[in-house]
């Protein structure tokens, strides 16, 4: 999952989300587990966004 | 009351059910007029919502606080899912690859926005059909990110904290089990989640999505979890809407623990469905006792409302990497859409 944010002209943030063909095959391993913990007491540095792109259009 | 009330007064302005040429969640086309999306296609997107009820800097509140009447300014933030370019689609009719993008959205917003100091609660939830009171069409969700603990989530903790004293068990792993034991209010199930018409179900047509597995949140899902949420979403949805051969309304909420800080590992992840209809004409309204007491009265029993929907639940299929694990309405041992 990929995501790109740009800034609208009145200053709100929008995320676009794009996808690799991972979603396509369900599996039974657990390889993705263990995402990073959403919490303040846990928060993790993966909170922030990914491949962001700050654009003002 | 002990309740906060959002004082949004802008919002009397939004988009109000604009025509299909019009709709603002629909991509910004070539020469066509601008939407929210300044781009001509787009997979999923989040948006801050342009008529938000909390805002991460909001204005002063209008009126002063007193002592009897106290105020605080609508901190939070409110967001907007697209789930997909396609106007006349809903999440129903959306593959169920589409589904597990969405799941992962979630859990990526409900990690964002948990990072916020001023977020204690982190709701996501989508309200389909003008039954409800949707102002758009287009295929859409929303977050909002409180500054504190919703009443109802405070409900279900303070049962499930004492639950968890008195049995040290908790509540919704009992509840799972008793339901999968039981078999008659299951709607649909597979590896990681139940589908069920909860034993007090105060819509006829009320179903509960529970992870079979103790976990709180979104962000303690394994893969395979987000996988086989997704299945069980596109069963459940996809039986609402061929149960009366039509779109069918419903308020979908997440409930997960708090982002406060605090420890919740008593609390148990779910998903509720809040339906309108009691057939495929009449509406269940919240009257006097549901409105005013709080008590609500519920004119069918769940275990035959369960029946119904069961028969209509479908094994889902993926597109690629074979049939995957079909989530099934069996339930008692009969074949699905046996009643």
């Amino acid at each position: 999952m990929q995501r790109r944010q740009i800034t609208l002209e009145d200053g709100r943030y929008l995320i676009f989300y794009t996808f690799e063909e991972e979603t396509a095959a369900p599996s039974n391993s657990d390889e993705e587990a263990g995402a990073p913990a959403d919490s303040k007491r846990r928060a993790e540095p993966d909170a922030e966004p990914q491949a962001t792109e700050e654009r003002r259009v | 009351m002990g309740e906060w009330v959002a004082t949004a007064t802008h919002r009397q302005t939004r988009t109000f059910l604009p025509p299909a040429d019009f709709c603002p969640l629909c991509p910004t086309k070539p020469g066509g007029f601008p939407t929210e999306i300044p781009e001509p296609t787009y997979d999923i997107v989040a948006f801050e919502n342009r008529f938000p009820s909390l805002q991460p800097e909001p204005p002063a509140p209008a009126v002063e606080a007193t002592e009897l009447y106290p105020v605080r300014p609508g901190v939070g933030v409110c967001e907007v899912l697209v789930y997909t370019p396609i106007h006349n689609s809903t999440l129903a009719g959306e593959p169920v690859e589409q589904i597990h993008k969405l799941v992962q959205v979630w859990t990526d917003r409900f990690r964002a926005l948990s990072a916020h100091e001023f977020v204690e609660y982190v709701f996501i939830f989508e309200n389909k059909g003008e039954a409800i009171g949707v102002t758009l069409h287009h295929p859409h969700g929303q977050i909002y990110a409180y500054p504190f603990i919703p009443p109802r989530v405070e409900r279900e903790l303070t049962q499930s904290r004492a639950h968890k004293d008195a049995t040290g068990r908790c509540l919704l792993c009992d509840i799972v089990a008793d339901e999968t034991a039981d078999g008659r209010r299951v709607v649909a199930k597979n590896d990681s989640f139940a589908a069920y018409i909860p034993f007090f179900a105060r819509y006829p047509y009320e179903v509960h999505i529970a992870s079979t597995r103790h976990l709180q949140a979104l962000t303690d899902m394994s893969g395979a979890e987000q996988r086989d949420l997704a299945a069980i979403l596109k069963s459940v949805i996809a039986a609402y809407d061929k149960l009366f051969d039509l779109s069918f309304p419903y308020m979908m909420v997440l409930h997960q623990r708090p982002v406060d800080g605090g420890v919740y590992d008593y609390y148990h992840f779910h998903v509720e469905f809040y339906p309108p209809l009691r057939t495929a004409t009449k509406l269940k309204y919240l009257a006097g006792s549901e409105s005013g007491a709080g008590m609500f009265i519920n004119d069918t029993l769940a275990e035959e409302k369960a029946a119904e929907l069961r028969a209509h639940v479908r094994p889902v299929v993926w597109q690629a990497g074979g049939a995957g694990k079909a989530t099934t309405g069996e339930a008692t041992g009969e074949e699905a859409g046996g009643d």
